[in-house]
């Protein structure tokens, strides 16, 4: 393959990432919440679209609506249990109770859908043209599509209306927001809500390109940190364009390097920005950092 | 988020517990023939006594430090693939591999924690979850190690120093190795909670600033007790190699993860034998009780979010948490209330950094 070809590639695996960290982002952003299940909640939605596909024949925008109502439940259905541990914001918890989700999800997709490989077939993946020498399909544009629209809509919301506002005083000081007459129960219940939503949106329209397994999630978790991390924790379009970055980067390092560690170096471009730039990661006044 | 020490917990349960030397030898001759007499279970009795090992490396981070180290079973699989590796392709007795896999877990311990020398809270995590991503990958890929179809063929235990035979065949003679490892590691964490080290440790999870203002060096501690937990897990990956006489890139799997995490938090932390009956009970689920991989997997996976979400005075890293801490917050709600006692305010809990 050829420069174009894997810059093209890099692109598109780009708006992918962008697209899976979103909701991590917003999560990080907005409430100053993590979620290490990110990853499995990617493998549940991936597989409630392919059962939707295929298990029950719908239409694949039903399916991805289907996918996405169920992030919609199990993001609630997290941020029920974790409300406690959120009000305390007791990250600590909140990260090993997120984990446990994560393994739990792994079990009931295992117990649901069976331990066999399943592909995700749209009818977008049929349809493939050639751009400057690269074979590019339907579906890998729709995921650009979708990518870019998510962001703009995001901006939009967050940084100008004033839904936005109030998340971002959320985000700044719970106590004050609710004293202010917020009602921060409902806000961060929405905000997990959108994460399992965005990540069920992200799966729906990425996983055709990979088969499904019970075991993919783990690498997403990392992406979606070192895209998270990249674009300066809670950035919306800093996310957009370290998703870019990050996906151009694997791609050029998977096709002229090598494509089984494109995942490591991925951490270890992480690991140089972290030594190289380590105020970049300042989480607010909370602060990641010792 | 400044956790507040809730005392009750802890005062009832440690002193339940405070192992009497005499009470403690008396347990340990008892736990000896323990799984003849249930009937030949000394495989589970082993893998229960080795994954508490490496439990423990990941205890005095978790419970210590209020740090979540996702990278422990990094140093675990480190110290298994060393010694498999040493075994199968040096022909290294087990005398040798021991502090190969000590050194080995060591020497990663070290070089992640001076890249994660200023990092906290989930950013350290992060990191450390990604150190075990990018560990995964390399052990599947590299054919050093054997890629993805590891290392099998692993000889026995065999600890015979000159005429002394100390060797083990199978799980039977292999449990009273694992149990004596068991007990080092018990009397190690005991003494770590009870030296210098171990209160600065807690000094710099409860109160940093306090901390730094009393001459401590924040990240020297830090480090120090980061590098002390590793060889527990890479000893426990040692005596798991002889165990399983097999060492894959299986090691790395959230399985591990979530088991070891599982078992520090189930039955409470800074609970001397907390992470031992917490990797009884999971074990003793999987091997007894089990309703097959899934069903075990959300078992698991519900115990860990049971522990820290659902159960009562689960605080973040003062209070015990865990099944224990649930019992005594049970006790506390039964017992009468004296006036003064009031519980404080959940929310009183955190308060906020200027």
């Amino acid at each position: 393959m050829n420069l174009v070809q894997q810059l093209i590639n890099g692109l598109i695996i780009g708006h992918a990432y962008a697209l899976i960290a979103i909701g991590w982002t917003v999560l990080l952003g907005v409430a100053r919440l993590v979620n290490f299940g990110h990853g499995q909640m990617y493998m549940l939605a991936a597989f409630v679209t392919w059962w939707g596909v295929a298990g029950l024949g719908l239409p694949y925008p039903l399916a991805i609506l289907l996918a996405m109502a169920g992030g919609v439940l199990l993001g609630l259905v997290m941020q029920l249990t974790m409300l406690r541990l959120t009000f305390a914001q007791d990250l600590v918890s909140i990260m090993i109770v997120t984990l446990g989700f994560g393994h739990v999800m792994r079990g009931l997709a295992g117990l649901l859908f069976g331990g066999n490989p399943q592909v995700l077939e749209t009818p977008l993946s049929w349809i493939d043209f050639e751009i400057a020498g690269a074979w590019v399909t339907a579906q890998d544009l729709l995921i650009v599509v979708a990518a870019i629209a998510v962001f703009l809509l995001l901006r939009l919301v967050l940084e100008r209306g004033a839904l936005g506002r109030t998340a971002r005083m959320v985000a700044e000081d719970p106590k004050l927001a609710q004293l202010g007459g917020i009602d921060v129960r409902r806000v961060y219940l929405a905000v997990f809500a959108f994460e399992g939503a965005a990540v069920a949106l992200a799966a729906a329209l990425v996983a055709p390109r990979t088969p499904i397994l019970t075991s993919i999630g783990f690498e997403e978790v990392i992406i979606t940190f070192v895209v998270v991390v990249l674009g300066g924790i809670g950035s919306i379009g800093g996310s957009y364009l370290a998703g870019i970055g990050l996906g151009l980067f694997t791609a050029l390092f998977g096709g002229f390097v090598s494509p089984a560690y494109a995942t490591s170096a991925a951490f270890g471009v992480l690991i140089l920005v972290l030594v190289l730039r380590p105020g970049g990661l300042a989480l607010g006044a909370k602060g990641g950092r010792a | 988020m400044r956790p507040g020490m809730s005392g009750a917990p802890r005062l009832l349960l440690p002193r339940l517990f405070l192992p009497r030397l005499f009470l403690a030898v008396a347990g340990a001759l008892l736990l000896l023939p323990l799984p003849g007499w249930i009937g030949g279970v000394h495989g589970a009795f082993a893998v229960i006594a080795i994954l508490a090992v490496a439990a423990y490396g990941l205890d005095i981070v978790v419970s210590d430090l209020g740090e979540v180290s996702l990278a422990h079973t990094v140093f675990f699989a480190a110290g298994a693939y060393a010694t498999g590796l040493l075994a199968t392709r040096a022909g290294a007795g087990s005398w040798v591999t021991l502090p190969a896999a000590l050194l080995a877990g060591l020497a990663i311990a070290l070089l992640l924690g001076l890249i994660t020398l200023s990092l906290r809270e989930f950013v350290f995590s992060l990191v450390t979850y990604a150190a075990s991503v990018v560990a995964a990958a390399v052990a599947h890929n590299w054919n050093v190690l054997g890629g993805s179809d590891g290392v099998s063929g692993i000889p026995t235990l065999d600890l015979s120093i000159g005429p002394l035979r100390l060797a083990a065949r199978n799980d039977a003679e292999l449990w009273p190795f694992a149990l004596a490892l068991l007990l080092v590691t018990l009397y190690a964490v005991r003494q770590f909670r009870r030296s210098r080290l171990g209160a600065m440790a807690m000094m710099v999870h409860l109160n940093p600033r306090l901390a730094t203002m009393s001459g401590i060096d924040v990240r020297r501690v830090r480090l120090r007790v980061f590098l002390l937990s590793a060889p527990f897990s890479a000893a426990a990956g040692w005596l798991y190699a002889y165990q399983r006489a097999y060492v894959g890139p299986d090691l790395f799997e959230t399985y591990f993860l979530v088991l070891m995490l599982t078992a520090v938090v189930l039955v409470g932390r800074r609970l001397l034998l907390g992470p031992l009956l917490g990797t009884a009970l999971i074990i003793g689920q999987e091997r007894f009780l089990s309703f097959g991989g899934d069903i075990n997997a959300i078992l698991l996976g519900g115990a860990l979010i049971l522990s820290l979400a659902v159960l009562p005075s689960g605080g973040t890293s003062g209070g015990t948490g865990g099944l224990a801490g649930g019992l005594a917050g049970l006790l506390e709600r039964l017992r009468p209330r004296a006036p003064d006692a009031a519980a404080p305010p959940a929310e009183g809990r955190s308060v906020p950094q200027p």
